[in-house]
């Protein structure tokens, strides 16, 4: 836990989300659910009375439901850069099962590691950053006109 | 029938400990020598390393205020003040930048910084006329204050 033994990135958008058009890096999101299980009822209740609205909220995700015979209920994320999150839901109200999807259809798909700075710009300086001879009599950079002819 | 206690011929073993131990060597790796590899050096080592990263957290505040303390001062000594004096000034006209940001506008907008140490040096000035002067003079402009209650 400290700061080089652990992963930390710098805080980017995947490739400049937002800058033209905003796509929702979550593609694909999975309900992997049992039909008997108790632990389950929350996902059985989520597909039944909200899957419907979420994928319509939701036009760019595509919303997969797979009952089976899985040991423990579990919400899928596949986003566009490749990375899968599970997250689990079992004995969860469907109330919280919505919040959960509408928490993994925000995210993009960059790890969750400290954040180095909670800012960053591609062009940090308007005026022209600072170079020793900034400050300086323009005397020293600058060559005038040439009078005499050599 | 319920059993109390267990027979002696009864063993059970341990067989985690690869990742009992890897646990902790996973915070050891970036370490040098034979703590980055030995269990019993890396576990000494990386109860060190959580103790120094939890103190760090209010150094590093301290570290990273005399850093831009550091950089306003040789800024503002390119401009002809002392850092006393600028930061005084600036107080005292109601500019509320912490030294944070003076420090990033010194390093990113030289011409800002060099119109907020021009700034400073005409409340000096005006500062010394309203001390060593009669009061005959009118107050400087930068001297006024605006209340914003």
């Amino acid at each position: 836990m400290t700061g080089r033994g652990t992963a930390s990135r710098f805080l980017t958008a995947v490739l400049h989300n937002g800058v033209g058009r905003y796509v929702r890096q979550l593609q694909r999101l999975q309900v992997v659910f049992s039909p008997v299980a108790p632990d389950a009822r929350g996902a059985r209740q989520f597909v039944e009375e909200e899957a419907v609205d979420f994928a319509r909220r939701h036009p760019d995700v595509v919303l997969y439901v797979r009952p089976c015979d899985c040991p423990a209920p579990v919400l899928q994320a596949e986003y566009l850069n490749g990375t899968v999150r599970e997250e689990l839901i079992a004995s969860k109200t469907s109330e919280e099962i919505v919040q959960l999807a509408a928490k993994l259809a925000s995210q993009s798909g960059l790890d969750i590691v400290r954040i180095r700075k909670p800012f960053h710009t591609a062009n940090p300086s308007v005026q022209g950053q600072w170079h020793p001879l900034t400050n300086k009599p323009s005397s020293l950079t600058v060559r005038g006109p040439r009078t005499a002819p050599q | 029938m319920v059993l109390l206690s267990v027979p002696l011929w009864l063993r059970s073993r341990l067989t985690d400990r690869f990742w009992r131990v890897q646990e902790v060597l996973k915070y050891a790796r970036h370490f040098r020598g034979r703590k980055n590899r030995c269990y019993k050096l890396a576990v000494r080592n990386v109860q060190r390393a959580f103790v120094k990263s939890t103190k760090a957290r209010k150094q590093k505040k301290r570290f990273l205020r005399a850093l831009w303390i550091t950089r306003i001062e040789a800024a503002s000594l390119e401009h002809g003040l002392k850092y006393s004096a600028f930061i005084s000034n600036l107080f005292k006209t109601q500019v509320e930048l912490n030294r944070k940001m003076i420090a990033d506008l010194a390093i990113y907008e030289p011409k800002t910084f060099k119109s907020l140490a021009a700034l400073a040096q005409r409340r000096r000035q005006e500062g010394f006329l309203a001390a060593l002067g009669d009061g005959k003079e009118p107050e400087g402009i930068f001297s006024r204050i605006v209340h914003h209650y």
